[in-house]
C-alpha cells in the first residue's frame, strides 16, 4: 500500500516537474497520433520558442481519468480535448470562450454553446453508404444516381437478383446486434440520418424536436422505410451476430456491394488490401434527393480558462493557419481538418471519399451526440434489432421508436 | 499499561491493516452509496439536491429493471440446479475407482481458471459461428441460427457456459466432502447389501449436507451477481418485448446496474438499484443458509 502510494507520489512529482518546464501543456486522447503530435510540438517550439508538452490518455488508459488526474496535479493542461456535450458539461467551468479567435474564421465545425465559440475541432469523421464500384459497374448501376430511396431500392433489387453471378452473399453489409455491442451503428449513426440527413449545418429543428419528445411525422415515416430497406437487403445473420470484423470482411471479400461504416475503418480496411474502388454514396432515405454524406467533428480542443490562455489560442491559430500545422494534420496524422483553408489530401479510400464530399460542400452534421446519454445505443438500438430479427414489422418499429422518444423526453 | 490493555493493543494492531482496507474500500463506499441513492448525484463533483425516494420509485416503473430481476431469478434457479447436479455427478465420478480420475479432476477444474471475459468471447464464437456452420452443413435446423441471437434460447447459453465454468470448482468441494466420509460406514452398508444408489442417497448425501450448504451458497451468490460472462457472451441482448417495451432479454441485474450508471450516466439511480440488489441477495442468502444448516447432520 505504502509502496504504491509513494510510487504514485513520485510519479506525480516527476510529471509536475516536467510539465512545469513547458509553457503550454496539451492533454489529448488520440493515442494513434501521439508521435506525430509530439513531433509537431517540437517543430512549433523551434519556430516560436514556446515549449510545448503533450500528455496522451486513451487506448488502454482512460482519457477522462488521465485528464482528471492532470487537472488535480497542480499544473493544469492549457489545452485539452472534450468529446461533445457530455465533456462540456463536465468541464464547463474551465472552458474559455474563444469567440473571435483567428482560427474561428475558417473553421467549418467549431464547438459552439449559446453563441460562444469554445472548441477547435480535432478532425472530421464521416460515413455514408460505402460501395464497391466494381460490383456496381458490373450490374450497370451508376452510383451518382443513388440519391433517393426509390433509386436505392431499384439498385438493391437489381443487385439482389444478380447475387449469384456477382458472387454476393448480401447486398448491404450492416450490423445491428445487441449481443455483439453494435447498437451504436444503428441507434447513433444510422439514427443521425433522420436527425441531420439533408439538413443544413446549424439546422437543429429535428434534433430539438426529438429532445422535446416529438418526431417530424412524414420525415420519420420515410426514414423508417429506409431502415427497413437496408435490413431487407442485408443478411439476417450478419445483422444479428456480425461484428465489425465480419462486416468488413464481407465487404472487402466482395460478398457485399454496400458497407455501412465510417472512415475510421480505413486502417483495417487498407490492411485487408481491397482490390476494387470504394467511395461513399449518400444515405438517401427520402423520396426526394439527399446529396451528401454525414461528416462532422466528434471531439474538440478547448482552452483552459485558468491556464496560459493566450499561448494556447496562438497554438491553435498556428495549427490551422500555418503550412506546418496543415501539413501535420493532413499528411502526418492523416486527419480531415474541418477548415475551409486546408484542402485535405487523403490516400485511403473511405477518408478520400469523405474529403471529396467535404470539398464539394456536401456534408451534413452529426447530431446524434446531442441525444441523452445512453439513449441511442441503449434504448433505440434494441428497437432496430427487433426489426432486424423480424420480431416486429416496420409499422411497429416506427411506433416503438416514437414511443421511446416520447417516454424519454417526459422523464 | 496493564497486560490486559497491552493484549488489546496487540490484537488491534494485528487487525488494523485488514480492518483499515476493509473500512476504506467496502464500508465507507457502501454507506456513501446508500446515501447517494437518495440524491441526484451524477458521478462528478457534488450532488445538487436530495431527492428522497424518487430514484427508487423510478426503478419500479422501469420494465427493463423488472425484466432483469425476473431473468436473474430464472438464471439463478436454473444455474443452481445445473451447476450442483453436474458438480455432484462428476465428483462421484472422480472419487470412484475409474482409471485416470486425476486427469478428470484437473480437466473439469481447468475451465474455472479461465477468466469470464475470455470464456464469454470464446463461447460466443462457438454459439454464433461454429454451431451455426455445423448446423447448416448437417442440416440441423435447431442450431443453424445463433442460439445467442435468439431471445428464447439465450438464457440456455448463459447457463451452459456458467455450468461449464463453475461446476469444476463446486466439484472440488464435493470431492473433499466425499473423501471426508469414513470408509467404514460405506463398507458396512455394502456388506449389509445396500445398492450403490442407496449408499449415495442414504449415506453420502446426508453426510455431505455441510458441503451442500456452502456449494448452494456459492452458486446462489455467484449466479445472482453474474456479470463478466453476461457482458462478454451476450452483452445483455438480444431484445425481447416485456410490458409492451423492448427490453434486453439476457441482461442480468449486475449488468443492468452497470448500464444505468455508466451507459446512461445515471449514477444515483444505479446506486438505488445496487441497494435493492444488496437487500434482495442478503435475504435470499440468509434463507438458503439457515434452511441448509437445519438439514446438516453429524455422522
Amino acid at each position: 500500500m505504502k509502496k504504491i502510494l509513494s510510487l504514485v507520489l513520485a510519479l506525480a512529482m516527476v510529471l509536475a516537474a516536467t510539465s512545469a518546464l513547458a509553457d503550454l501543456v496539451i492533454c489529448q486522447n488520440k493515442v494513434e497520433i501521439t508521435t506525430q503530435m509530439e513531433a509537431y510540438a517540437k517543430l512549433y517550439t523551434e519556430k516560436t520558442g514556446v515549449p510545448v508538452k503533450v500528455i496522451t490518455g486513451g487506448g488502454s488508459s482512460d482519457y477522462n481519468t488521465v485528464l482528471k488526474a492532470e487537472m488535480q496535479s497542480g499544473r493544469e493542461p492549457d489545452i485539452f480535448v472534450i468529446e461533445g456535450l457530455s465533456g462540456y458539461e463536465l468541464w464547463k467551468d474551465r472552458i474559455a470562450d474563444q469567440t473571435g479567435a483567428e482560427w474561428t474564421k475558417t473553421c467549418t465545425a467549431p464547438f459552439v454553446v449559446d453563441g460562444k465559440t469554445l472548441g477547435f475541432p480535432v478532425a472530421q469523421e464521416g460515413y455514408g453508404l460505402a460501395y464497391n464500384k466494381d460490383i456496381l459497374d458490373k450490374a450497370g448501376i451508376d452510383p451518382a444516381t443513388l440519391t433517393n430511396r426509390p433509386a436505392l431500392q431499384a439498385a438493391f433489387e437489381k443487385l439482389d437478383s444478380m447475387k449469384a453471378e456477382l458472387g454476393l452473399d448480401m447486398v448491404v453489409a450492416m450490423v445491428a446486434g445487441t449481443t455483439t455491442n453494435m447498437t451504436w451503428v444503428t441507434g447513433l449513426h444510422n439514427f443521425n440520418v433522420y436527425l441531420a440527413g439533408g439538413l443544413e449545418r446549424g439546422d437543429n429543428t429535428i434534433i430539438d424536436k426529438v429532445l422535446a419528445g416529438e418526431v417530424d411525422a412524414d420525415r420519420f415515416h420515410q426514414y423508417c422505410q429506409y431502415v427497413a430497406l437496408l435490413f431487407k437487403y442485408s443478411d439476417p445473420d450478419m445483422l444479428l451476430t456480425g461484428t465489425q470484423d465480419s462486416q468488413l470482411a464481407a465487404f472487402v471479400n466482395g460478398k457485399a456491394a454496400f458497407y455501412h461504416q465510417g472512415n475510421w475503418m480505413d486502417p483495417t480496411l487498407v490492411g485487408m488490401n481491397p482490390q476494387f474502388e470504394i467511395a461513399y454514396a449518400p444515405h438517401a432515405f427520402l423520396d426526394t434527393d439527399t446529396d451528401g454524406i454525414l461528416a462532422d467533428a466528434a471531439s474538440w480542443y478547448v482552452v483552459n480558462e485558468k491556464g496560459n490562455k493566450d499561448e494556447a489560442i496562438a497554438y491553435l491559430n498556428a495549427l490551422c493557419g500555418t503550412e506546418e500545422g496543415a501539413n501535420y494534420m493532413v499528411k502526418e496524422a492523416g486527419m480531415i481538418p474541418a477548415f475551409s483553408n486546408i484542402v485535405g489530401e487523403a490516400s485511403t479510400p473511405l477518408t478520400k471519399s469523405v474529403v471529396e464530399w467535404a470539398a464539394a460542400g456536401k456534408t451534413y452534421s452529426w447530431q446524434q451526440y446531442k441525444l441523452w446519454d445512453g439513449f441511442g445505443m441503449g434504448t433505440l438500438g434494441p428497437i432496430y434489432e427487433l426489426l432486424a430479427s423480424g420480431a416486429v414489422d416496420v409499422d411497429t418499429f416506427e411506433a416503438l421508436m416514437i414511443d421511446a422518444i416520447a417516454t424519454r423526453a417526459a422523464q | 499499561m496493564s497486560s490486559k490493555h497491552k493484549r488489546k493493543l496487540t490484537e488491534f494492531l494485528f487487525l488494523f491493516p485488514t480492518l483499515f482496507a476493509f473500512v476504506m474500500v467496502i464500508i465507507i463506499p457502501f454507506i456513501l452509496g446508500i446515501f447517494y441513492s437518495f440524491t441526484d448525484w451524477q458521478g462528478t463533483g457534488a450532488y445538487s439536491q436530495i431527492v428522497g425516494l424518487t430514484n427508487y420509485k423510478a426503478i419500479f416503473s422501469e420494465p427493463g429493471f423488472l425484466h432483469s430481476f425476473l431473468v436473474t431469478l430464472l438464471f439463478t434457479v436454473l444455474n443452481i440446479i445445473t451447476v450442483n447436479v453436474v458438480a455432484f455427478v462428476i465428483s462421484l465420478l472422480v472419487t470412484s475407482e475409474i482409471r485416470g480420475r486425476n486427469v478428470y479432476r484437473a480437466g473439469f477444474f481447468i475451465p474455472n481458471l479461465i477468466g469470464g471475459i475470455v470464456l464469454g468471447l470464446v463461447w460466443q464464437f462457438i454459439f454464433s459461428n461454429i454451431l451455426p456452420s455445423l448446423g447448416k452443413a448437417l442440416g440441423w435446423d435447431a442450431i443453424s441460427k445463433s442460439l445467442i441471437a435468439n431471445k428464447d434460447t439465450v438464457m440456455l447459453t448463459m447457463v451452459i457456459v456458467n455450468t461449464w465454468q463453475y461446476a469444476g470448482y463446486i466439484m472440488l468441494i464435493y470431492v473433499a466432502s466425499i473423501q471426508g466420509i469414513s470408509k467404514s460406514v460405506l463398507e458396512a452398508a455394502e456388506v449389509d447389501g445396500a445398492t450403490y444408489w442407496t449408499r449415495v442417497t442414504r449415506i453420502q448425501i446426508p453426510l455431505m449436507a455441510n458441503a451442500f450448504t456452502i456449494s448452494l451458497f456459492l452458486t446462489l451468490t455467484n449466479s445472482f451477481k453474474m456479470y463478466d460472462v453476461n457482458v462478454a457472451l451476450t452483452n445483455g441482448g438480444p431484445v425481447a418485448m416485456f410490458m409492451g417495451k423492448p427490453v434486453q432479454a439476457s441482461e442480468l441485474l449486475a449488468l443492468n446496474i452497470y448500464q444505468t450508471a455508466f451507459k446512461y450516466n445515471n449514477m444515483a439511480q444505479g446506486q438505488a438499484k445496487a441497494v435493492i440488489f444488496f437487500v434482495v441477495l442478503t435475504i435470499f442468502s440468509i434463507i438458503q443458509v439457515s434452511y441448509n444448516k437445519s438439514k446438516e447432520v453429524e455422522a
